[in-house]
């Protein structure tokens, strides 16, 4: 460098100097000149200048009395030059940045700390630029200077960092995330549990103690209400001339939009969360369940809470050891955790055969921490009940269908947490209910199916108005109608004779059945006894009735007698491919085909006759012949036209036995078995030819033949 | 060798340790963009953090019961009253309120949608005045205790996607079903019967398959699949023992295969061998568990008029909703129940009426004896389809005669206890029924509410597959707050 120029250099950065001084101390008393505010903030811009030169020049100097370097006049020189320059543009800076921060919006501990600490950068370093001549200044002196113009840097630059994006920037993603308290929906307030977060992530950066831009603080109560320099943040109830609203509304280009372009920005779901809460009155201590139910205020803060991961409810108990409850854990006793970390338990007991008082008594071991005990269906007797005495934390008691009947609830009155009692089904007596009034948390009690007459669970009711008392399902006196009788018999096909079997689900219910075809009635009809045989094709027609109740509707069961089955048959006409069932076979099978799946064991025939022979080894004395088949008019399933029957020793000579016309079903869009009966005077027969003359579809499952 | 090595050492100076070093934290600062979690810590880590087997907070509810009414229920002749559509009877649906809504094949090609109401009367009910149509006068009864979402939508528009959709949270299938993900997340509470079971049971309307994909465990382990229990001496196939083999003969015979099973898997280490174990010993306790669950001879006599008498006759409606509470009270996690037959294309009228009737009656008699059990703080009920159906008629519109095609956008469900709120009628249709005006409900909101009240996080109850984390809720869902009392 020049001499000149360095000597102007160093005129320079004594001007600086003083001018520094001079601001710092008259700084209340000075005014930035409008034209002087885009200089002041250039402060951001500059100060990594200084920073990087006055460091590089700070190592060199650390190192200067080095032998190696002491002779390297380059080394000497250059050093001299980048402090001097480091020096002015450090001095720069800190100019510039007194000019900002007499802008609004900075003040505070942190301003204070980076002020001073960068005023320092350039006092320090000057003292050393000018004395590091002297013949005094050894290598020591050099080496701490530097070290605390470097600390002195990273000072300033760690409080400056601060200021421009708030603290723990740099480490705040990988540190520990602070987690809000968290809250059950119940407990929730609109401003602490909703508000306050999402001004804390979005405003609170800038408008905060340390750096308070335009006057405004949105850290506490107080000094929202207050607001900034431009006047009131929020008018309650009135989103629309409130500045908060007016502000996070304004398009972004705009300058005043807020948060500032580059910053994060609010949620559609904050701003209007923000605006309704400002709407609804800019509440600071409304708990968001204290709003109407319909409020969209409610239904939007209650999406900010986080799921009910706070509504586990704290016990102040110590958890058992996992060997403990592992222990107790057993194939009809299961000890479980209410939820992960949770030192509550529940228990439940399964399987009655397998109950022994014991399985109680080894609770013991956990009685501290049991909250729920399902003892549901198990023989408990009343004794049993003193295993539970001592469960000072339970809260629910299952003891539906046990066989207490209420003497023992003496031993567990002393519970002070339990909650839920329940005693449907069980044996318990009024007289023993009377107890319950010395439970003192008891806020539920099951009563339904005890035997208790419902006037004197009232009564109950009335003396115990802070339980509540579940009597459960009462009849309403209203008859029901009865479902129909159910068939039990395995087959509907027999060979000589079958007992008819019939049966009802419900107790004490009365069958009335008819073989004749009438619907059977309550006075005329004979009621089902395990005695009726049946020895012919038969319709049975049956009805259940119960006092109380109303009749069911009529059921109707079809019984076929087959006493013979040919030993050879086959068919003429070969069945259509979809319902080629079994072939032949399908006929003298003895099972009936389905009627809602009728592609099933149904034998079909389409514009063909079904033409079958059936042949017997040893002659049958046969005087009738049934052809079951299916009708579904309306899709075209009919009986046949005309059923013809013959008879012979063999093929060649037939004689016809008997002819039947079917009447087609008059329900045309359900399907039915139509059976069609052809009877004529006994016979000993050998060969039989049959032909059913097709309509247009013909399914045909059986032949009877007797 | 050795010098070799010191050899090694020796040359191994500072340049090629830094050198090496730097390289070293370059890959692992590589690793980290990749997988960003690389280095977080266990701590904030909630995923690492959930126990299978184990809620995850309290919950409020312990078991669940959904009566899944398959076909889809036409909300418009159940529990969303639209006067309006009487009023409009016959005229065309405006093309404002379809809003280019894609249609399904069966009524894509009718030249006119004509608006019809519902045949059936409504009236308001309980404190909650909530309106119900005369179809369901039991559940009626019950509606205080009820929380009736009419809200709900779906993205499926056919049955089998959107069905599927509603049990396993993708169209798809193979995902696991809700039952599976709740064994998975919450386990069994009795050891002697599976976490998850399955009835079925087929209503006279006009009727939509289901399949046991619906009930499948996906990619959990089998332990967590659905058990179909049946009507008939069998409930449960292959349980009971062949006739001439004795307790103890089958006792000895499964304490030796579980020998081999143990030898196999200290071998290969195949987490379905074990279950294989655990499988079969569960079966040979549910040999008494079951019998003793599904006999139906010593319920009370209240029981019969509560359910109705169709509740003694197995593989009925109400036969399977008794078993349902028998099977939950005997601590089965999620009882699946699927009553077919409610697909009114056409015949609503009279096929809605049956299905109400073979209905109605269980579906209230379950909330009310769950109640006087005082279990159903504890069980959540559920009753609803897999969509909605038209506010226009398919097929020709007849004074009394109309049929409504399927409706993704809005139909209604019910819940009852488990920490649900009772007495609400929650979200609103338009006046014809056919858009959500408010708080609308997406099946994913409603799992993940389900998996909430089960004190399981949905976003949490996760299972790694195929190198993907998987949820019942896929990546959306959320827990509607306002359901939960």
């Amino acid at each position: 460098m020049k001499s000149n120029l360095k000597g102007f250099a160093e005129n320079l950065l004594f001007v600086l100097n003083i001018l520094i001084v001079f601001f710092l101390l008259f700084e209340s008393k000075i005014v930035i000149p409008h034209w002087l505010i885009p200089v002041g903030r250039m402060h951001p811009m500059i100060l990594h200048f200084p920073i990087a030169i006055l460091i590089l020049a700070m190592v060199l100097e650390f190192f200067r009395f080095k032998d190696k370097y002491q002779a390297e006049l380059f080394y000497q020189r250059f050093t001299s030059n980048l402090l001097l320059i480091g020096l002015i543009s450090a001095a720069v800076t800190v100019i510039m940045g007194l000019f900002l921060s007499k802008e609004e919006g900075y003040e505070g501990s942190i301003l204070q700390w980076h002020k001073w600490t960068g005023v320092s950068i350039v006092l320090v370093a000057s003292v050393i630029y000018w004395c590091r001549n002297f013949t005094w200044y050894n290598a020591p002196l050099a080496k701490g200077g530097a070290v605390v113009t470097i600390l002195c840097l990273v000072l300033a630059g760690h409080f400056g960092a601060t200021l421009t994006h708030g603290e723990s920037f740099v480490l705040g993603p990988i540190l520990p995330q602070k987690t809000m308290p968290q809250v059950s929906l119940e407990q929730a307030q609109v401003y602490e549990h909703v508000v306050k977060p999402i001004l804390e992530a979005k405003c609170n950066s800038c408008h905060n103690p340390e750096k308070l831009k335009g006057q405004l603080m949105l850290t506490d109560e107080a000094s929202i209400l207050k607001g900034g320099k431009t006047g009131k943040l929020i008018i309650p109830g009135k989103p629309e001339l409130s500045l908060l609203i007016q502000r996070i509304h304004l398009p972004a280009e705009d300058k005043k939009h807020m948060p500032p372009t580059g910053k994060p920005q609010l949620t559609d779901e904050e701003a209007l969360l923000l605006q309704l809460w400002v709407k609804n009155g800019a509440d600071f201590k409304r708990k968001v369940v204290d709003l109407p139910a319909n409020d969209s205020l409610r239904k939007l803060a209650s999406l900010f809470i986080k799921p009910a991961i706070a509504a586990t409810p704290a016990y102040a108990f110590e958890a058992a050891s996992e060997a403990t409850i592992k222990n107790l854990n057993n194939d009809y006793r299961t000890v479980t955790p209410l939820a992960k970390g949770s030192p509550a338990l529940a228990v439940n007991l399964y399987n009655r055969a397998n109950y022994k008082a014991k399985q109680l008594d080894e609770l013991g071991e956990i009685k501290k921490q049991i909250v729920s005990l399902d003892l549901n269906m198990m023989p408990v007797k009343d004794d049993d009940l003193k295993y539970i005495t001592s469960f000072e934390n339970l809260t629910a008691l299952n003891l539906n269908f046990t066989d207490v009947n209420g003497s023992g609830l003496s031993k567990i009155a002393g519970l002070k947490n339990l909650r839920t009692l329940s005693l449907s089904g069980s044996k318990v007596t009024l007289q023993n209910l009377q107890q319950i009034k010395g439970f003192k948390a008891l806020k539920t009690l099951t009563l339904w199916n005890t035997g208790i007459a419902a006037k004197d669970i009232e009564k109950l009711q009335d003396a115990n108005k802070n339980i509540q008392i579940i009597s459960g399902y009462k009849d309403d006196g209203k008859a029901m109608k009865l479902n129909p009788p159910q068939l039990n018999n395995a087959q509907q096909i027999f060979k000589q004779t079958t007992a008819l079997k019939l049966k009802h689900p419900i107790r004490g219910v009365e069958i009335r059945y008819t073989l004749d075809g009438n619907d059977p009635d309550s006075l005329k009809s004979p009621a089902f006894n395990k005695n009726i045989l049946l020895n012919k094709h038969t319709t049975v027609r049956a009805k259940a009735f119960k006092k109380g109740w109303i009749s069911s509707d009529i059921v109707e069961f079809k019984f076929y007698k087959s006493a013979y089955t040919p030993d050879t048959i086959y068919l003429t006409n070969q069945p259509v491919e979809r319902y080629a069932a079994n072939g032949a076979q399908t006929l003298i099978d003895n099972e009936l085909a389905d009627l809602v799946n009728l592609n099933n064991r149904w034998l079909g025939f389409e514009k063909k006759d079904m033409e079958v022979f059936m042949h017997f080894d040893k002659p049958v004395n046969l005087s009738s012949v049934m052809v079951q088949n299916v009708s579904l008019p309306l899709f075209l399933l009919l009986p046949p036209a005309q059923i013809d029957v013959w008879c012979g020793p063999n093929e060649g000579n037939l004689k016809l036995l008997g002819t039947v016309k079917p009447a087609v079903p008059k329900v045309p869009g359900v399907s039915v078995y139509t059976d069609s009966f052809v009877g004529f005077k006994p016979q000993k027969v050998q060969f039989l030819k049959l032909r059913a003359k097709t309509q247009f579809v013909l399914l045909v499952d059986e032949i009877f033949l007797n | 060798m050795e010098k070799e090595i010191i050899e090694h050492g020796l040359t191994y100076n500072r340049r090629r340790f830094l050198s090496s070093l730097s390289l070293g934290i370059g890959s692992i600062a590589l690793g980290s963009l990749l997988i960003p979690d690389i280095f977080k810590g266990s701590q904030s880590d909630d995923v690492a953090d959930f126990i299978p087997g184990l809620p995850m907070f309290a919950p409020k509810a312990k078991r669940v019961i959904y009566l899944f009414q398959n076909g889809a229920p036409s909300q418009l002749e159940s529990f969303d009253y639209k006067p309006k559509l009487r009023d409009m009877w016959g005229q065309e649906l405006p093309a404002s309120v379809r809003q280019g809504q894609k249609l399904t094949g069966m009524t894509a090609g009718q030249s006119s949608f004509p608006l019809v109401g519902s045949y059936y009367d409504f009236k308001q009910y309980g404190e909650s005045r909530a309106w119900i149509s005369d179809l369901f006068p039991y559940t009626a009864k019950i509606v205080d205790d009820l929380c009736i979402v009419r809200s709900m939508y779906t993205e499926a528009i056919n049955h089998d996607p959107a069905l599927t959709f509603f049990q396993t949270g993708a169209q798809q299938g193979n995902r696991p079903s809700m039952g599976a993900w709740v064994s998975y997340g919450l386990g069994s509470e009795n050891k002697n019967l599976p976490a998850f079971t399955v009835l079925l049971s087929k209503g006279k309307g006009n009727g939509q398959g289901v399949y046991s994909k619906l009930w499948t465990n996906g990619f959990l382990d089998s332990i967590h699949q659905g058990v179909q229990f049946s009507k008939g001496e069998d409930p449960v196939l292959y349980l009971s023992d062949p006739s001439g083999l004795n307790r103890h003969d089958r006792r000895k015979m499964l304490d030796e295969v579980s020998k081999l099973n143990h030898m196999s898997y200290e071998e290969f280490g195949d987490p379905e061998i074990s279950a294989k174990i655990q499988q079969y010993e569960m079966a040979y306790r549910m040999q008494t568990a079951v019998p003793e669950v599904t006999d139906l001879s010593k319920e009370p006599d209240d029981i019969v008029k509560m359910y109705g008498p169709d509740c003694l006759v197995p593989g009925t409606y109400a036969a399977n909703c008794l078993l349902a509470r028998k099977l939950s009270e005997n601590g089965v996690r999620f009882v699946q129940l699927y009553h077919q037959g409610w697909d009114q294309h056409g015949r609503l009228p009279p096929e809605m009426a049956t299905q109400a009737k073979d209905t109605d009656q269980a579906s209230a008699a379950l909330v009310t004896d769950l109640k006087q059990r005082g279990l159903l703080d504890e069980t959540l009920v559920i009753w609803g389809g897999e969509f909605g159906r038209t506010n226009y008629s398919q097929g020709k519109l007849e004074k009394d005669n109309y049929g409504r095609d399927h409706h993704p956008r809005c139909f209604s469900i019910w819940m009852a206890g488990g920490g649900i709120k009772p007495g609400i009628v929650y979200g609103e249709t338009d006046d014809f029924g056919y858009n959500i005006v408010s708080n609308p409900v997406h099946v994913h909101d409603f799992q993940a509410t389900v998996l909430n009240q089960l004190g399981l996080d949905h976003e949490k109850l996760i299972y790694k597959h195929l190198g993907r984390r998987y949820r019942l809720t896929d990546v959306s869902g959320k827990v509607v707050r306002d359901l939960i009392a």
